[in-house]
């Protein structure tokens, strides 16, 4: 079992994804590839490899996605979304390449979303959800755009999915869940709002997700997983709280679900490896943005840290 | 992906699955690309509409293809149809939806697609019943979200879903009926923190609307809360639950009274984490609100004791107790 960070092993890892036309997932997760691409580079960013992967390749493949009614699909030809929009974002500032972009458009679709509750949908055709939430808001503040957002509509519907455990769930009415509870953190942080979060009674909720393996929890009597790990994670570090969990425990839980030969990070120990994870583990250990899950010196240098403190690197020595 | 066991391969063998999988690959892009093309040239035809069944059973989690789908009936089937012939289209949907939800509990795009189902169902079947339609659509529905929730009690997919149809339904049901749901779930399995979740909002709603009063479900749920604790100790679910019953903590008698009452557990289980920790919350509560009615130097230092306690229990967590430790000695 491994107990420093493969650094080369995961960046290879990346590397091969790009190549695997041969494989039929590669073909059944087409619907995610924007996703995918923005996994990858944030995680070989923070590795200290963004050369990694082809930037000019990549930028190309960002444009493609363009979908003309709709922002960015997750493919060429796949129809526009919020998520995949956020994602094009995020790889085309990584890229410094915002130039490419028509940012009027891209942000009247996003306001376009907005509900009457304040909630964002995903699409027209109109699934809800706090996280559609966040990619709008974190969007908006990339795109230096944050003014034209109905700000308090926004914090007002996140306010009505805090549950009595601190919590927040996907909308009105939800369970709490680490998966949710981060996009409403981090948006709230984004919005300056953190005044709507009970910080001891979240905090206590949060620390409460670390199992005897280190790992952590997404909801009560849940198994642990490194995904759920980092929104627990992230969400604790918004709400400058690291130190109520024990973090060397998690490192080697997240370290432990590497695959030591062929690259990459599972959910747990002993499973496949997928780049959404990888990145996700990744992130725990090194220098990540909380709250816009982008590299913390990026993040900086735009001038748009806050309160917050970055996920600062682990001592773990790579090789 | 997701508790997916990875297993060692030889490179023989990864070459040998890459050659067996060549030709479901030229299969599938070739489905994927004709219903891509037909989605640009607007094909609004049955036959691309039977493309798509094909092309989602395959891969549920192609968005844009259930996009195309709905956009295939409503430009092109319904506007040529009969009510009864939309509404029996919309049903075969819910049971090709419910088909791939047995195998794709967690697929978000297949509840939506249901969601568009139910909410384009047509008046029918005749001038004196509009709603029946409807209303037996929405009534099947609920019994489908029991089905997937008896599978997996916890899939927030189908809570959440739950949820919705219940506020959708023509004719709602009562809260006492969802009530009577999350009890037969936590009794089958008090671990089930879903269900706890659902009735503390269940009871929210009706005292929101001014139909019940705390009181008067009080003890019945502290009741069902001891039965879970004595039941197992450890669990989280029932702790986090009867910290909703205790609320903000402003009735000085009933933090005693199940002070009194988890002390008891705890003199039976002295390991018992969740014990102390409710304990301690309890207790801080009671220096916070209601230090005029206790002894304040005798409860700030039996929380220290807890305190100190749940550090050598719990040492994950100390700093937050270290924390807590801080906070008592400023109160
Ligand atoms: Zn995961």
């Amino acid at each position: 079992m491994a107990d420093t960070l493969l650094i080369s092993h995961h960046v290879s890892y990346i590397q091969k994804l790009g190549q695997s036309q041969d494989e039929l997932a590669y073909h059944l997760t087409s619907h995610l590839r924007l996703n995918a691409i923005y996994w990858g580079l944030t995680a070989i960013c923070i590795m200290g490899r963004p050369d990694a992967l082809s930037r000019e390749e990549m930028i190309a493949f960002v444009m493609d996605c363009w979908d003309d009614n709709a922002g960015f699909g997750a493919h060429p030809g796949h129809d526009g979304h919020l998520l995949s929009t956020l994602s094009a974002i995020q790889i085309l500032i990584m890229q410094d390449a915002l130039d490419k972009l028509d940012v009027n458009r891209v942000v009247s679709f996003i306001l376009s979303l907005q509900q009457p509750s304040g909630v964002f949908a995903g699409d027209s055709w109109g699934e809800i959800d706090t996280r559609f939430l966040y990619c709008a808001v974190n969007a908006l503040s990339l795109l230096g755009k944050l003014d034209l957002l109905d700000k308090e509509k926004t914090v007002g519907y996140i306010k009505r999915c805090r549950n009595f455990d601190g919590g927040f769930g996907s909308c009105v009415g939800a369970e709490s869940h680490a998966g949710q509870v981060f996009p409403c953190v981090a948006a709230l942080a984004i919005l300056d709002r953190l005044d709507i979060v009970d910080y001891d009674t979240l905090g206590w909720w949060l620390c409460e997700r670390q199992l005897p393996s280190g790992g952590l929890n997404g909801r009560p009597e849940k198994l642990e997983d490194v995904c759920y790990s980092f929104w627990v994670l992230s969400s604790l570090s918004i709400l400058n709280k690291l130190t109520w969990i024990d973090a060397d425990k998690l490192t080697k839980f997240i370290l432990s679900a590497q695959d030591p030969e062929g690259g990459g990070i599972a959910d747990r120990l002993g499973n496949m490896v997928d780049v959404f994870h990888t990145n996700f583990g990744i992130a725990g250990l090194v220098d990540l943005d909380p709250v816009y899950c982008m590299p913390a010196v990026l993040i900086e240098k735009m001038g748009l840290r806050k309160g917050w403190t970055a996920l600062e690197r682990r001592q773990i020595t790579s090789k | 992906m997701h508790g997916v066991k990875r297993v060692h391969q030889s490179s023989e063998a990864i070459q040998a699955r890459k050659l067996k999988e060549q030709a479901k690959i030229t299969e599938y892009l070739a489905l994927a690309n004709d219903v891509l093309s037909r989605k640009t040239s607007e094909d609004w035809s049955l036959e691309a509409f039977r493309l798509t069944t094909r092309l989602l059973r395959t891969n549920p989690e192609f968005y844009t293809v259930w996009n195309y789908r709905r956009n295939i009936c409503l430009q092109g089937i319904f506007p040529n149809s009969s009510p009864e012939a939309i509404y029996e289209l919309i049903c075969e949907d819910l049971v090709f939806t419910m088909n791939a939800l047995k195998v794709h509990p967690k697929v978000y795009w297949i509840w939506n697609h249901r969601r568009w189902c139910l909410n384009h169902v047509p008046e029918g079947p005749n001038e004196s019943d509009l709603q029946g339609w409807k209303k037996a659509s929405w009534e099947r529905e609920l019994a489908v979200v029991e089905k997937i929730l008896d599978a997996d009690a916890r899939n927030f997919h189908a809570w959440s879903y739950r949820r919705y149809v219940l506020a959708s339904m023509p004719v709602s049901r009562t809260e006492e009926s969802e009530l009577a749901y999350t009890a037969k779930k936590i009794e089958s399995n008090f671990s089930n923190f879903s269900a706890w979740h659902q009735r503390s909002k269940v009871y929210s709603s009706l005292c929101e609307s001014g139909k019940l009063q705390f009181d008067q479900f009080k003890k019945q749920e502290l009741e069902l809360v001891r039965n879970a604790m004595y039941t197992d100790p450890d669990d989280q679910s029932v702790w986090i639950y009867h910290r909703w019953l205790m609320g903000a903590g402003d009735d000085s008698e009933l933090l005693l009274q199940e002070i009194t009452a988890i002390q008891e557990l705890l003199d039976e289980q002295p390991d018992s984490k969740w014990c102390m920790e409710c304990i301690l919350h309890y207790k801080l509560l009671l220096l916070q609100k209601h230090s005029t009615i206790v002894d304040v130097k005798a409860v700030s230092e039996e929380c220290q004791t807890l305190l100190k306690q749940l550090k050598a229990i719990d040492p994950y967590r100390r700093q937050r107790y270290d924390d807590l430790a801080a906070a008592v000695l400023r109160l």
